[in-house]
């Protein structure tokens, strides 16, 4: 147990020290001078220098990083060009609008994921079945910015009853924040939902021929008991991996959601930065984005190997 | 005294891959796939031929967008250009991208995976490469090349293809490391075989199903990874036609030309689903284990 945590901590932290050097590499690796950006395209040589002095950027680059991690250590990610305000702070503002839109959403695809998992396993071959399974083929194949398109189209253009666009935070006015929010929901969750419910589909037929679901309902228990304690629970340890392995569809989802229906979140921020060649904001979102993807994975593998003990059993053992 | 050896290797998964085959083709359902997605290149290649006017040509007879009609047959977009023309353009690019970046995350994932799988030092050193890119979500991942080689039909293959690396890889190595344990490749080992004719001979052409598999969800994947890049701006830009570009293009006008937004849509999904459709095929066929259930 001890062993496996260990592993996986060591390993995420070499990918993370890996990830930072390729954001600071990267960043330096685009095309153009930062510091004559930093400085404004039309300032002198002498400003630009000392702009380059200030910034450290006439430093080694080895240096240069040094000083850069020990920065975003403490907070600080710098400034951001465009809009002069610290790019910590400008993170946190769009954070939450991203956390409401990932939490709507995963409720979503959990709700309809496993709900259409169990139809299509205890009604096979049934039209039930063939419904499902014809519902998730269509997320998988629906591109979700066109499917937001076209929810727009029918329920903001032709009946009018749901907003285009927008946002309105939560504590302004709680309401307002869900007609706005639901839609964007909708989309992002419909593409995780199918990949849930093909999941909890395969891990139902499996646990349904299991001798100890057979056991329950020899002993004369109700179906819906037998299905929902039994089989139900012990699928949900496949779900859950499965659910945590949406995150990087979730995180990417949010940049296309987020831009259909032009919400002001993290992944608007990180196509701004981009659009407007906003370094110090490049380099500090995609360095947030990375970490959270990191944490997050190694929490998912922590909880699975709690969850089901033949993982970490396996996992040390290879 | 090699060909003792070799024959039930390299015989047997050409025979199950021929049952596999003929498994497919009794399957309808993927057999409407395979139609769709045939048909789809056809146009692609033929676009030039079968398009009714040229894709920047813009028609301002009739104030734009015009809606779908006998002269246009998916309508005009906001600068009175063929809808109908720039879809078959568009689907270029869909198929170009579709095609090459599988292939180069085949190019470079395959042999990857084939020798991480079969040395044991070289394993550690290619997994923390792939879990480096998985570090990023695909599209982090594509936005930074995007920033870096500008926005392209290029960068498009580059950036999709590069994403889906680390999941070839996976599959590749798995595939390998279950491979190495086989008493055949024990027995070609003592036959005095060396490493580059095991992996090439006896460990490649078994680990080709699974390959085929993960290759089959990835087609349908860079598909729509292009759309979505060139929606954002990342991939092609205008005016070459992309299905994502038209899409794009599309946002300003939801009162005034809903058609611009669901035409090039529809397109992308018949093509997805065509492919998902063929894709299930070939998995059920080839996985003993899953075709049961399908």
């Amino acid at each position: 147990m001890n062993r496996y945590l260990a592993r996986r901590l060591v390993e995420s932290i070499i990918t993370l020290f890996l990830a930072t050097v390729v954001v600071f590499l990267g960043i330096r690796a685009l095309p153009g001078d930062p510091a004559r950006v930093l400085a404004g395209e039309e300032s002198d040589p002498q400003a630009i220098a000392e702009v380059r002095a200030s910034y450290g950027l006439d430093q080694p680059l080895p240096v240069q990083y040094v000083r850069y991690l020990g920065k975003a250590f403490t907070g600080d990610l710098g400034t951001s060009v465009r809009t002069g305000l610290p790019v910590t702070e400008i993170i946190a503002g769009a954070l939450p609008v991203t956390l409401e839109l990932a939490f709507l959403a995963m409720l979503v695809a959990i709700l309809i994921g496993l709900s259409t998992g169990v139809i299509a396993a205890v009604r096979r071959r049934g039209p039930l079945e063939w419904a499902s399974n014809s519902v998730a083929l269509l997320g998988l194949s629906i591109p979700n910015f066109w499917f937001g398109q076209m929810g727009i189209l029918l329920f903001a253009v032709l009946l009018g009853v749901l907003p285009a666009s927008g946002f309105v935070p939560f504590l302004d006015d709680p309401v307002e924040n869900l007609r706005r929010m639901i839609m964007p929901a909708v989309v992002l969750g419909s593409a995780i939902a199918a990949v849930i419910m093909r999941q909890t589909r395969s891990a139902m037929l499996e646990s349904l021929t299991a001798d100890f679901v057979r056991t329950a309902r020899a002993k004369g228990l109700p179906r819906h008991q037998v299905i929902l304690g039994h089989a139900l629970r012990n699928s949900l340890i496949v779900v859950t991996t499965v659910v945590g392995l949406q995150l990087g569809i979730l995180i990417s989802g949010a940049v296309v959601t987020e831009s259909i229906f032009v919400l002001p979140g993290f992944g608007r921020l990180t196509l701004d930065a981009v659009f407007t060649r906003d370094y110090p904001l490049m380099q500090g979102v995609v360095l947030i984005t990375a970490t959270a993807y990191i944490v997050l994975n190694l929490l998912v593998d922590l909880l699975y190997s709690v969850i089901d003990p033949r993982i970490r059993v396996g996992g040390a053992a290879l | 005294m090699t060909a003792v050896v070799d024959a039930p290797v390299v015989k047997e998964p050409r025979l199950t891959r021929r049952r596999a085959l003929r498994r497919v083709l009794r399957n309808p359902l993927a057999m409407v796939g395979l139609s769709v997605v045939l048909l789809a290149v056809l146009l692609a290649i033929l676009a030039p031929l079968i398009a009714p006017f040229p894709y920047e040509a813009t028609d301002f007879t009739a104030p734009a967008p015009q809606p779908p009609s006998g002269h246009h047959w998916l309508g005009t977009d906001e600068l009175g250009r063929d809808q109908f023309s720039r879809v078959l353009f568009g689907l270029r690019a869909s198929v170009v991208v579709g095609a090459l970046a599988v292939l180069l995350s085949v190019i470079v994932g395959v042999p990857l995976g084939l020798l991480a799988g079969f040395y044991g030092w070289l394993d550690p050193i290619v997994s923390r490469l792939t879990d480096l890119l998985l570090a990023f979500p695909f599209l982090i991942l594509a936005v930074g090349l995007a920033v870096i080689l500008g926005p392209s039909l290029f960068t498009a293959v580059v950036a999709i293809g590069v994403g889906q690396i680390p999941g070839m890889i996976r599959v590749t190595r798995g595939e390998t490391l279950r491979l190495r344990g086989m008493d055949y490749v024990g027995a070609a080992f003592a036959n005095g075989a060396g490493d580059l004719t095991v992996l090439g001979r006896h460990i490649l052409p078994n680990a080709v199903n699974a390959i085929l598999v993960q290759a089959t969800v990835y087609v349908p994947a860079a598909i729509i990874g292009e759309a979505v890049l060139s929606f954002l701006g990342l991939g092609v830009r205008p005016p070459t036609p992309s299905l994502g570009v038209m899409l794009a293009s599309a946002q300003p006008f939801y009162h005034d030309g809903p058609w611009m937004a669901v035409f090039p849509g529809l397109v992308i999904v018949v093509l997805t689903l065509a492919l998902n459709l063929l894709g299930d095929g070939l998995r059920d066929a080839l996985d003993p284990k899953e075709s049961g259930r399908a």
